[in-house]
């Protein structure tokens, strides 16, 4: 084999199905132009483009639902291989599935004809015969595609009666130190395998063996190595593959879920956080073709920890007799004004993890209440990035080297950054929201502290001269936009209500102008 | 009792049984060999797909696909994305697998040149420069003789660069399958060539797209290529004239099972099931027939009354079964269906390759529930639904091994029903009833 020319052992190249952004396609009206093919579905006429398969018609206009799927992922090659998604094309003699058939023009297709409606209840009882059913343990019950399809396709009563498949450890096997497998769930749909191969490129898992001892595998002893693991429970149909992080917190069915940005970097993720009683317990991504695709990294997922974090500071503290007391906004606002009335120099330093609107009311509101010339920069501090113009890719797929979500919607503002990420001003404002770096300072800076802070980051401050902390809302807690790493501005609404005492910048601000 | 030679030429093993068959110089000597190859190298390509085309000439790997036009389907001029032009592979299917075959593995031992010449000269009919034999992993002995078959024809100038001045070069690669079954399949053979797992690719594209390396290919059975030599030298309507009308030549079939003589044996397509099994010596002396399958392990299986149907293609299918590799099994009446069905849903249980749910799930299972059976724990539901998990996996797969599982346990159901229904009512097959008892006995490992 080692004679082999060089173009003949190219991988034929797969196309990545990232343009699953559908959406309907209308034809040309102009009389020259030819009109877009049609396709009938379930008694309906679609328009679609030339290439488009049965599955991503359906998906353009959002009739999707009456297909179900286990192995077909719009972000990820075709597979063709569970079966469920067969449906009945006219003078086809076999059922058709429809994630790989290509629409043809004028082809009618059937999504719930009787023949396609008992080979899915087919495919329902196959898969049902090794499942353990365990749902009341399961993390993944409410929210599980063999749960949903069989309550809608499934056979009311199997017949199978023979000893279930059971594997080796099934249920304690971790794949990483994040990622549980309990190989008894697994419907063996390999998106996993696909996900690990083609779109983080790191192929990190593969199946083992054949038939019905099938079985997923870490490629290397190390495990899973890609920074995209929490993806593979996400799109995990099944119980199979399951987040530690999130596991045997919550049943699903008690989650409230709210889109709001991930604020973990300049991607800009589209996210949906997952809570209950205003507690976070997981972010998933959220499809966006424009900006994360169907993906987040896990970075981004585990960033709502330090939202959630006891040691946050949620309510007003103020320095008396050397140490930091909880206090009211207003006495707090009072003592501030005091402080930066005696002040020769006053500096304002504003986090890029802070929003466009918040940047703006630092820049315009806040300096005409102190009543002096202050100073005003922008601060990153992350990942050794100072303006937008260091940061970069990091991977083929979402990582960005800036860590903060808005560097370039603080920079529009037409702040300068902070001179050699040094602040050195008599009194200073450090506005942040727990994602920008903390700039140098000198032992006995008096700092202000604004935004989220925990208390482990303030007790690490090199500066012990804290005169005060204005406690302030994260990313999911409030509203705003960011300018992510691609100049796409995103908006986002509060996903849970702060249950604290900290008080968004507009309200404080509000506070401080009723002072004077 | 004729002998095979008496009812038809021996196109494909008149000289096995002769010393050194399976040399060059034999065959040069002998079996006119290469002379086919000349003259085809003389021809234009499109007259040799067409001469193949009038011979009738059907596939030998199982599915019987006429071969002319299989080679007719490869595109003349393939190019990439770029515009560059694309090569063109040539690809053997040497990975006979399917129980009760065994007529490649015989050909590739004892006249390997008759398949080289005929690869060489299909490799010409389709403009491609490079031939891969993929042979199963297990046959050792075999992927040493066709190298070294290799290796002579290379040395003589009928192999390489420029070969017997013509200009036309061809190439040719030995690849050692891994042993999955599964792998007899095109597609997924061609996945295992290029190294990936031997999984079935979803059609379209075919291989004449899109086939090994992502290079149009033609994939062809070791029988089909041997039976082209001959159709070059003798010409197409003298190869027809063996067969009937929609299949030409002779055929190999894999006796095996309760017959006197278990063999290979050369016949016309005309003959009937039962002539193929008497040619065979019959069946073995004392015994009578209790079932007969006609075309390799997957095909569905016949009773001894339904055993007078032609053997060819048509005819079979019409009777419900396949004509399939060729391998006729006979079972005599020691046999218990069950337990011979049992042995054959273990192998495609353990075969699967565990893409498609119906059959990673469904020869599992259907393994399964003749074994509960055969323990004596079945009732009359279980015979009610094998029917019913046999529709579920039929047609409903990538490929046609779902068919196949579904084609013994579905006509055993159908056509031995009351020996089923004798286990469940007796509790199961008594062990000194059981092949399995008989070969522990006899120290064979099952």
């Amino acid at each position: 084999m080692s004679n082999l020319h060089e173009h003949e052992i190219k991988k034929p190249k797969v196309d990545l199905n990232y343009s699953s952004d559908k959406k309907p396609v209308h034809s040309d009206p102009s009389p020259e132009a030819k009109p877009l093919p049609k396709v009938t579905i379930d008694g309906k006429a679609y328009e679609f483009k030339p290439g488009d398969t049965i599955m991503q018609v359906a998906e353009r206009y959002k009739i999707h639902e009456e297909i179900p799927r286990y192995c077909y992922h719009p972000g990820m090659p075709i597979a063709g291989t569970c079966r469920m998604c067969t449906v009945e094309v006219e003078k086809a003699p076999k059922l058709m599935t429809s994630c790989s058939t290509p629409a043809g023009d004028g082809m009618i297709v059937h999504t719930r004809s009787e023949k396609v409606l008992k080979s899915r209840t087919g495919v329902m009882e196959f898969l049902l015969t090794n499942h353990p059913l365990d749902c009341p343990v399961c993390d993944k019950a409410g929210e599980c595609e063999l749960q949903d399809y069989n309550f809608e396709y499934g056979p009311a009563l199997s017949n199978f009666k023979e000893e279930k498949r059971v594997y080796d450890d099934a249920t304690t096997k971790k794949l990483s130190n994040d990622v549980t497998l309990n190989m008894n769930r697994c419907v063996h749909c390999e998106r996993c395998v696909r996900f690990t191969d083609d779109v983080t490129k790191t192929n990190d898992l593969v199946m083992v063996n054949r038939g019905w001892h099938k079985e997923l595998e870490a490629t290397t002893e190390a495990g899973l190595t890609n920074e995209y693991q929490g993806c593979l429970t996400d799109f995990c149909p099944v119980g199979a593959l399951t987040w530690n992080d999130f596991r045997f917190k919550k049943r699903s069915w008690f989650l409230s879920k709210k889109p709001s940005l991930c604020d973990g970097c300049s991607k800009g993720c589209n996210i949906e956080v997952h809570s209950d009683a205003d507690i976070v317990y997981r972010y998933v991504p959220i499809h966006n073709e424009m900006v994360n695709g169907h993906w987040m990294c896990d970075s981004g997922r585990n960033s709502y920890h330090s939202y959630m974090n006891p040691l946050r500071v949620t309510s007003p503290l103020m320095k008396h007799n050397g140490e930091l007391h909880a206090t009211s906004i207003e006495t707090l606002l009072t003592e501030v004004k005091a402080q930066l009335k005696n002040a020769s120099t006053v500096q304002i330093v504003i986090g890029t993890d802070a929003t466009r609107e918040e940047a703006a009311l630092l820049k315009e509101k806040v300096p005409a209440l102190i009543g002096k010339n202050v100073a005003v920069s922008y601060f990153n501090g992350t990942n050794g990035v100072t303006t937008a113009a260091d940061d970069k890719k990091l991977d083929n797929l979402l990582k960005m080297k800036d860590l903060t979500p808005n560097t370039r919607g603080v920079e529009e503002q037409g702040l300068a950054a902070l001179a050699n990420g040094e602040i050195s001003a008599d009194v200073v404002i450090y506005f942040r929201s727990g994602r920008a770096g903390i700039p140098k300072m000198k032992a006995d800076q008096k700092i202000i502290l604004w935004g989220v802070w925990s208390l482990e980051e303030i007790k690490s401050l090199p500066s012990k001269n804290i005169l005060a902390v204005i406690a302030g809302h994260a990313t999911i807690e409030k509203a705003g936009s960011y300018k992510n790493a691609d100049g796409i501005v995103q908006k986002f609404h509060p996903a849970i209500v702060h249950r604290g005492g900290a008080l968004s910048a507009h309200q404080v601000v509000g506070v401080w102008q009723s002072l004077t | 009792m004729k002998t095979a030679a008496e009812y038809v030429e021996q196109v494909l093993t008149k000289h096995v049984n002769e010393p050194n068959c399976h040399t060059l110089d034999f065959y040069v000597k002998n079996e006119k060999g290469y002379e086919a190859l000349r003259k085809a190298l003389t021809m234009k390509p499109s007259d040799i797909v067409d001469e193949v085309k009038k011979s009738n000439l059907r596939g030998r790997g199982g599915a019987g696909f006429p071969t002319g036009m299989k080679w007719s389907f490869m595109p003349a001029k393939p190019v990439d994305a770029n515009g560059n032009s694309k090569p063109k592979y040539m690809v053997c299917n040497a990975d006979e697998g399917e129980p009760g075959t065994f007529k490649d593995r015989l050909l590739m031992t004892k006249t390997p040149h008759k398949m080289i010449e005929g690869m060489i000269i299909a490799c010409h009919a389709i403009e491609s420069n490079k031939g891969f034999i993929y042979i199963r992993g297990e046959f050792h002995k075999e992927i040493r003789i066709v190298q070294k078959a290799i290796d002579e024809a290379k040395a003589a100038g009928f192999l390489g660069k420029n070969i017997m001045g013509t200009g036309f070069d061809c190439e040719m690669i030995i690849y050692k399958g891994a042993g999955a079954y599964i792998c007899g399949e095109e597609t997924a053979l061609l996945n295992s060539l290029e190294g990936k797992r031997g999984e079935p690719r979803l059609k379209p594209p075919f291989p004449a797209q899109v086939g090994a390396y992502g290079m149009p290919s033609c994939v062809n059975n070791v029988e089909t290529f041997a039976a082209v030599p001959y159709i070059i030298n003798e010409g197409a309507e003298k190869y027809a004239s063996f067969g009937i009308e929609k299949a030409g030549g002779t055929r190999l079939y894999c006796v095996s099972g309760h017959v006197n003589k278990p063999g290979v044996y050369e016949l016309p397509m005309t003959m009937t099931l039962r002539e193929v099994i008497e040619v065979a010596g019959g069946v073995r002396t004392g015994h009578t027939i209790k079932a007969v399958i006609p075309g390799g392990a997957s095909c569905p299986m016949l009773r001894a009354d339904e055993i007078d149907v032609k053997m060819d293609y048509d005819s079979l299918a019409k009777a419900g079964t396949m004509s399939g590799s060729g391998g006729v099994i006979v079972l005599d009446e020691t046999v218990n269906i069950v337990e011979a069905v049992y042995v054959l849903l273990k192998f495609y249980e353990h075969e699967s390759c565990g893409q498609c749910t119906q059959c990673r799930e469904g020869s599992h299972w259907l393994a399964r529930m003749f074994k509960r059976i055969l323990d004596g724990g079945g009732n009359t539901d279980d015979l009610d639904y094998v029917a019913k998990i046999c529709g579920n996996m039929a047609g409903q797969t990538i490929c046609a091994f779902a068919d196949a599982v579904t084609g013994p346990a579905l006509s055993s159901v159908k056509k031995f029903r009351s020996e089923f229904e004798d286990l469940i009512r007796n509790g199961g097959l008594h062990p000194d009833k059981s092949m399995a008892s008989s070969h522990a006995k006899e120290g064979a490992h099952v």
